[in-house]
C-alpha cells in the first residue's frame, strides 16, 4: 500500500466540502453557486473512493459513479436554468431570484 | 264473539283518533278548515262507538274480567319483556267511555268555538292526538304503555295550552304545565325502575306482596303518587292548572277538567294492589286530596276570572276523587270522576258560550247579568252548578256523598278529619259556585254586556256548540242516577273485578244517609250565604285584608316556588355563565387562536426567502446531527 494514509484523503475531502459549502452560502452568482455545489459533490466522491480503497470494498466506487451521474444531470438542469435566466435578461443573483418568496 | 268484540272495539277506540290526527296532518291545507274539524269529530265519535262495542264485549263475558290483547312484543331485554298490549277490563272500559264520549261532545263543541281561528287544522290535529294519548293511557296493558300515554297527554296538553302561541302568557303557562308534569313523570319512571329491579316486569299482574320488600313497596307507591299528584294538580304540584286556562275553552273542558287531570285517580285505582300494600302512602294520597279540596275551594272564593273559578273547582273535585281512591273506595272515586266529567265539562262549555258571546271577556264582574241575554246557557250552567254542589237529584249528589261517607267508614281519627274536610269542601263548593252564579247570570245586564254581547245567527252560539251543551246538561242532571249507594250500586258492582272497594272503606247505610244529609246541608248553606252576599246584599264579605290577600295570592305557592326553585336556578345559571362560561370556555378559544398567531409571527422571521439562509440551516442541522452522533459515541 503506497501513498498517503486514508486520513489525508478524508481531510482533503472535508476541506473541499467546506469550501464548496462556504461558496454556496456566500456567493450570489448562480453560476458560482452551481460550481460550489459540484465541488461539494466531488469532495464526497473523493471520500467515497478513498474509503472504498481503505476498506477494500467496491461499493464505494459504485456510489461514486452514481454520484457522478447525478452531478452530471444536475449540472445539465442547473446550467440550462442559468442560460434560460440569462436569455430573459434577468440578474444572475440568487438573492434577487426570489419570486417564490411568500 | 264477546272476545272479538272486546279486542276489536278496544283497538278501534284507540286507533281512530290517531288516524284522525294523521289524516289532518297529511292532508294539510288541501282540505278546508271545516273538513279538518269534522275529521277530528268523526274520529272521536268512532272511538266512542269502539268503546261501546268493547263495553258490550266485556259485559257479555261471565265475570266481566276483561282481557289483555297483545299486538307484538315491543321491548325485549333479557328476561324483561314489554308487549304492545291493551288491557280491556271494567275499569279501562269506564275510562274509555268517559274519554271518548265526553271527548266527542267537546270536539264537536270546538267546531263552533274555534270557527274562524287562524290555525284551526292544527287545533283539531292536536285535540284528536290528545284523545289518542289519553286512550293509550287508560287502555295500556302494562305500566310502560301507561307511562307512554302519560307522557303523551302531557305533551298534547302542553301543545294545546300554548295553542295561541302569540300570547306570551299562554307560552309561559304551557311551559309551566310541562315542567310540573315532567316532575311527576320522573318520579313515576323512578318507581318503575325500582319495580323492574325487583320483579323484572312492568305488568299490572305482579304480586307485589311476594316480590317486594316493604321499603320497595313504599318507594314505588310514593313514585306513582308523585306522578298522580302532578298530573291531577293536587298539592303541592297544583299551580300549573289555573294557568293552563290560557288554552282555548274546549281544551280546558276536555283536558283540564274532564279527562287528563283525572288520570291520577285512574292510576291509583289501576295500581291499587300496590297502594294497598303501602297503605300509609295510600292514606297520604287521601290526605293530599282532603287538603287540596279545601285549599282549592278557598282560593276559588276570591278568583275573578270565570275560567279560573272553575279551574280551582276542578282541583277541589279531584281532591274528592283522591280522597275516595285513597281511602280505598275506588269505585266511588271513579264514579265521581264520571259525574265530574259531565258537569265540569258542562260548566266550562257554558262559560265558553258566555266568553264567546261577550267579546272574549272572562272577568266575572264585567259579565254581570249576562244570563238575561242567554237563557239557555243560564239554565244549563245552573244544572252544572247544582250537580257540582251536590244537590239532589243532580249527579254530584250521588257520587260525592259516597266518597265522604267512605271517609267516615274508616272511623279512625284521620277518617273523621277527611270527613270534616269533605263536608267543609261541600260548603265551600256551594259558596264559590253560587258566588259565580249570582254575579254572572241573574240580574240586569251590565253596560259592558249590553255593548259587547252578540248573537250567532239569532242563537246563543253555533249549533255545534249548543247541542253538546244540551246533551251534557242532561247527563249532568241524570248521570248520577246510575248509582245511589245505599239502594242500588251497579257501577260499584261493575268495577268489582278490577278495583274492589276495601272493606274498611265500605260505609254502612246509616253513615251514607248521615253523610248525605251533612253534605247537602253544607252545600245549601253555602248557596244561601252566596245568595245573601251576592244577590240580596244582606251580608257583606268581612274585610280581612290578610286573609283576602292570602287567598288572592293562592297561598303564596307561586311566589314560594319562584323563590325556592326558579330564582336559585336562574342565579346559578347566571353565575356559571359569568364565572365558567365566559372566562373559561369562551376565553379558551380566543386564547388558542391568539397564541397560534403570536407563535406564527415569531417563526415567520426565519422564513427570509433567501436561499442562503435555508442552506445555512440545512448545513447547520446536518452538522448538529453529526456532532450529536460524535458526542453520543
Amino acid at each position: 500500500m503506497l501513498g498517503p494514509g486514508v486520513a489525508w484523503y478524508v481531510a482533503l475531502a472535508a476541506f473541499l466540502f467546506g469550501i464548496g459549502a462556504l461558496g454556496v452560502l456566500i456567493r450570489r452568482n448562480t453560476l458560482v453557486v452551481l460550481l460550489s455545489l459540484e465541488l461539494m459533490l466531488n469532495s464526497g466522491n473523493l471520500a467515497l473512493i478513498a474509503l472504498s480503497r481503505h476498506f477494500h470494498n467496491g461499493a464505494g466506487q459504485v456510489f461514486a459513479l452514481a454520484v457522478m451521474a447525478v452531478a452530471a444531470s444536475e449540472v445539465c438542469v442547473g446550467l440550462g436554468l442559468v442560460v434560460a435566466i440569462n436569455r430573459r435578461k434577468l440578474a444572475l443573483d440568487v438573492d434577487r431570484l426570489s419570486e417564490l418568496r411568500g | 264473539m264477546s272476545s272479538t268484540a272486546t279486542t276489536a272495539g278496544a283497538w278501534l277506540c284507540l286507533l281512530a283518533p290517531l288516524g284522525g290526527t294523521i289524516l289532518i296532518t297529511l292532508l294539510g291545507t288541501r282540505i278546508p278548515r271545516v273538513a279538518a274539524a269534522w275529521i277530528a269529530t268523526t274520529s272521536v265519535f268512532v272511538a266512542f262507538a269502539g268503546a261501546v262495542w268493547a263495553f258490550f264485549g266485556v259485559h257479555a263475558q261471565s265475570g266481566h274480567f276483561g282481557e289483555i290483547t297483545m299486538a307484538w312484543t315491543w321491548l325485549e331485554s333479557g328476561s324483561f319483556h314489554v308487549g304492545l298490549q291493551l288491557l280491556v277490563d271494567p275499569l279501562s272500559i269506564v275510562m274509555m267511555l268517559i274519554v271518548s264520549g265526553v271527548g266527542a261532545l267537546i270536539v264537536l263543541y270546538s267546531i263552533g268555538y274555534m270557527d274562524g281561528d287562524d290555525e284551526e287544522r292544527r287545533y283539531f290535529a292536536y285535540i284528536s292526538f290528545f284523545v289518542f294519548s289519553m286512550l293509550l293511557l287508560v287502555e295500556g296493558g302494562n305500566l310502560l304503555l301507561l307511562l307512554v300515554g302519560w307522557g303523551l297527554v302531557g305533551l298534547s296538553s302542553y301543545l294545546l295550552i300554548g295553542f295561541w302561541h302569540e300570547r306570551p302568557s299562554a307560552v309561559q303557562a304551557a311551559k309551566k304545565a310541562f315542567v310540573m308534569n315532567a316532575f311527576g313523570d320522573a318520579t313515576m319512571a323512578l318507581a318503575f325502575f325500582v319495580l323492574i329491579a325487583h320483579t323484572h316486569s312492568l305488568s299490572f299482574a305482579i304480586d307485589f306482596n311476594v316480590h317486594l320488600s316493604s321499603t320497595a313497596q313504599n318507594l314505588v307507591a310514593l313514585g306513582l303518587l308523585g306522578g298522580a299528584v302532578a298530573k291531577s294538580a293536587q298539592l303541592p304540584l297544583q299551580t300549573w292548572l289555573p294557568d293552563a286556562m290560557e288554552g282555548p275553552t274546549p281544551v280546558s273542558a276536555l283536558i283540564h277538567a274532564a279527562t287528563m287531570v283525572t288520570a291520577g285517580v285512574y292510576l291509583i285505582a289501576r295500581t291499587h294492589p300496590l297502594f294497598e300494600q303501602a297503605r300509609t302512602v295510600e292514606l297520604i294520597a287521601a290526605g293530599t286530596g282532603a287538603l287540596t279540596l279545601v285549599v282549592a275551594g278557598l282560593i276559588a272564593l276570591v278568583q275573578t276570572d270565570i275560567k279560573r273559578v272553575i279551574a280551582y273547582s276542578t282541583m277541589s273535585q279531584i281532591g274528592y276523587m283522591f280522597l275516595g281512591a285513597g281511602v280505598g273506595a275506588y269505585a266511588s272515586g271513579m264514579f265521581h270522576l264520571l259525574t265530574h266529567a259531565f258537569f265540569k265539562a258542562l260548566l266550562f262549555m257554558t262559560a265558553g258560550l258566555v266568553i264567546h258571546a261577550v267579546a272574549n271577556e272572562q272577568d266575572i264582574h264585567k259579565l254581570r247579568g249576562v244570563g238575561k241575554l242567554m237563557p239557555f246557557t243560564k239554565w244549563c250552567f245552573l244544572a252544572g252548578a247544582l250537580a257540582l254542589v251536590g244537590i239532589p237529584p243532580f249527579s254530584g249528589f250521588f257520587s260525592k256523598d259516597s266518597i265522604v261517607a267512605s271517609a267516615a267508614a274508616l272511623g279512625t281519627w284521620y277518617g273523621w278529619i277527611f270527613w270534616a274536610c269533605g263536608v267543609a269542601g261541600a260548603l265551600l263548593t256551594g259558596l264559590y259556585t253560587f258566588r259565580l252564579w249570582f254575579i254572572v247570570f241573574p240580574g240586569e245586564p251590565s253596560a259592558f254586556v249590553r255593548e259587547h254581547h252578540h248573537r250567532h245567527h239569532g242563537r246563543e252560539g253555533a249549533l255545534t256548540m249548543l247541542v253538546p251543551v244540551g246533551v251534557l246538561a242532561l247527563l249532568a242532571t241524570v248521570g248520577g242516577w246510575l248509582q245511589w249507594a245505599p239502594r242500588w250500586d251497579p257501577f260499584t258492582t261493575w268495577l268489582q273485578p278490577a278495583a274492589r272497594t276495601l272493606a274498611v272503606a265500605a260505609p254502612t247505610n246509616t253513615q251514607e244517609y248521615f253523610t248525605s244529609a251533612a253534605t247537602v246541608l253544607a252545600g245549601v248553606l253555602g248557596i244561601a250565604i252566596a245568595w245573601a252576599i251576592y244577590s240580596e246584599r244582606r251580608l257583606t264579605v268581612p274585610a280581612a285584608p290578610f286573609w283576602r290577600r292570602l287567598l288572592e295570592e293562592k297561598f303564596y305557592f307561586d311566589i314560594a316556588y319562584d323563590l325556592v326553585f326558579y330564582r336559585p336556578a336562574a342565579a346559578l345559571a347566571a353565575g356559571l355563565r359569568r364565572e365558567v362560561e365566559e372566562p373559561i370556555v369562551l376565553q379558551t378559544g380566543t386564547d388558542l387562536g391568539d397564541t397560534t398567531i403570536a407563535t406564527g409571527s415569531l417563526v415567520r422571521k426565519i422564513q427570509t426567502g433567501f436561499l442562503r439562509t435555508y442552506v445555512f440551516f440545512l448545513a447547520a442541522g446536518a452538522a448538529a446531527v453529526v456532532l450529536a452522533f460524535l458526542i453520543a459515541k
